[in-house]
């Protein structure tokens, strides 16, 4: 068995040649951070657009939506930068590719995510870090310690919460054919975090609440910082939330691998 | 001709194989078309009208837009940016067909599919669960002309980004800025008469309005009548003859940058 800190040591020396070999292709990469630069603007676009003729969505500001859409952005840079993998289960498992995981004595998941560190992502990170920076002085928000330890905790249940959905989705390809759709559909989901959750209705409200819990990857944990006193109780279990779904996806995926019989060539 | 019917049909076959994945994009298309629903809800707050558009008006538009969404995805950037990178393209390349012609076809098929797998059924929902009224007018009529030119003009930019794939090692950074691009300026998301006055008359002399902003519109608002939509239709038709002759003209210049390898 290896302990964590072999795990990060290795991950790091396979991140390395992993940027190496990417750098190969400087061009491609510009081009492609460009393109992950403008794919987060546009959400913020049709805000701008739509805050045009209104003064208020819900009662929520352009400035608080712009926050929420910070650390929403923020939220979903881990699961693009590490997981970027998850888009590719479903070849390996069609061709027969993804046996070659099996044959190392390391943890399967870390070794298959492993594989990718994508690149491009970085800037949607540092996106996410400058709108975040910037609404907060704008909205005069007081960073104490304290605020800052519950923006650490509340972004790395969030980043769980997203990781686990998508991950989800991309298991489904141990079962179906193709299990592109699922993944689109999870793609598409992710979309409507950072709306305010109080516009939805009751039955959409418990959905993006309790059975996909989208509402925990951007709304509910910014409410801690833009209305501190009109808190829902719901946030302080984030951290359960997140950990908890990623046992079940984690436990998903060894179904999955287990079941996995490889095809002819 | 015969040959260019035989890829259409064949294309849509492949479709055929992927009736699973339907059943997801339909559930992901009743999904997003409640959200908009309470977003919209939200937006109009009880407000009668918003920029001449009532919330039915603009409902419509935004709930058919996500169904037209999925209709005008071409996919032939990607596919022809694997097929550059496989070397596959040389096989299209020396036979007796027109490369522009034998994608257009190619995706046609996929259209077709999608039209009668997903977008029939989205506006089927659309009038009987979700109980919105489209009323009767003459751009119901002329909708399905609109939209098929709608379609060509997208695939141009779909070919274009595609062609691009001779120079660059792979198109996603270049496929997801054009689709950003498209879905921002085309009316995809919010109809063009939210967009502030100066935006919205730049936006009106892009190309990309004759995307969704003019097909949507009909159905949106089907009673403003011909004189309205003929000249709509002419800027569209004026679209596709001009984009189609561009990307001809670029074919020539960038297959002789075009090298093969494997195969």
């Amino acid at each position: 068995m290896h302990s964590l800190t072999d795990y990060i040591r290795l991950y790091f020396v396979i991140e390395t040649q992993y940027i190496k070999a990417r750098m190969q292709y400087r061009a491609d990469f510009i081009i492609s951070s460009i393109g992950m630069f403008f794919s987060s603007l546009a959400t913020l676009g049709v805000f701008w657009v739509i805050f045009s003729s209104i003064p208020d969505l819900a009662g929520w500001t352009f400035l608080q939506l712009v926050f929420i859409y910070g650390f929403y952005m923020i939220a979903i840079s881990p699961m693009q930068i590490l997981f970027d993998n998850i888009w590719q289960i479903r070849f390996h498992v069609l061709q027969g590719t993804f046996l070659k995981y099996y044959f190392r004595p390391l943890n399967m998941m870390f070794y298959y995510m492993s594989e990718v560190f994508d690149l491009k992502g970085l800037t949607q990170l540092a996106a996410g870090i400058i709108l975040l920076i910037y609404t907060s002085i704008q909205l005069h928000i007081d960073w104490t310690l304290a605020r800052v330890a519950l923006l650490i905790v509340t972004l790395f249940s969030a980043s769980l919460v997203q990781i686990s959905i998508t991950l989800m989705a991309g298991c489904a390809a141990f079962w179906v054919l193709d299990s592109y759709p699922v993944l689109g559909l999870a793609w598409k989901l992710r979309e409507f975090a950072p709306y305010p959750m109080n516009i939805f209705d009751g039955a959409f409200r418990f959905t993006f609440t309790y059975i996909i819990p989208l509402g925990f990857i951007a709304f509910y944990p910014s409410q801690l910082f833009l209305q501190p006193q009109q808190v829902s109780p719901l946030i302080y279990f984030s951290p359960i939330v997140g950990i908890g779904l990623f046992a079940l996806t984690y436990w998903i995926w060894t179904l999955g691998v287990n079941s996995y019989t490889g095809t002819g060539s | 001709m015969k040959s260019y019917l035989a890829l259409l049909r064949g294309s849509y076959m492949v479709g055929l194989v992927y009736r699973f994945g339907f059943l997801f994009s339909i559930a992901g298309n009743i999904i997003y078309m409640s959200v908009t629903y309470f977003l919209w809800h939200s937006i109009y707050h009880g407000r009668e009208t918003m920029h001449g558009l009532t919330f039915d008006q603009t409902y419509i538009y935004v709930a058919l837009g996500s169904a037209v969404f999925i209709l005008l995805k071409t996919y032939v950037d990607w596919q022809m940016s694997y097929d550059i990178r496989e070397g596959m393209i040389a096989s299209y390349l020396i036979k007796p067909i027109d490369l522009q012609l034998y994608e257009l076809f190619m995706s046609f098929g996929y259209f077709l599919m999608s039209l009668s797998a997903i977008t029939i059924p989205t506006i089927l929902l659309l009038i009987f669960v979700f109980r919105v009224e489209i009323p009767l007018g003459v751009g119901l009529l002329i909708f399905p002309f609109s939209l098929i030119m709608a379609y060509l003009i997208n695939f141009c930019f779909d070919y274009f980004v595609g062609l691009l794939g001779f120079y660059t090692e792979s198109v996603w950074g270049l496929s997801i800025t054009k689709e950003i691009i498209i879905t921002v300026l085309s009316g995809a998301l919010i109809p063009l008469q939210f967009f502030p006055d100066a935006i919205q008359k730049i936006l009106l002399w892009l190309p990309f309005q004759a995307i969704y902003y003019t097909p949507l519109t009909m159905v949106a608002q089907p009673t403003l009548g011909w004189d309205t939509f003929l000249p709509m239709l002419g800027i569209q038709l004026f679209w596709v003859a001009a984009l189609f002759g561009l990307t001809r003209l670029f074919y020539n210049q960038a297959i002789r940058v075009l090298r093969i390898s494997g195969g």
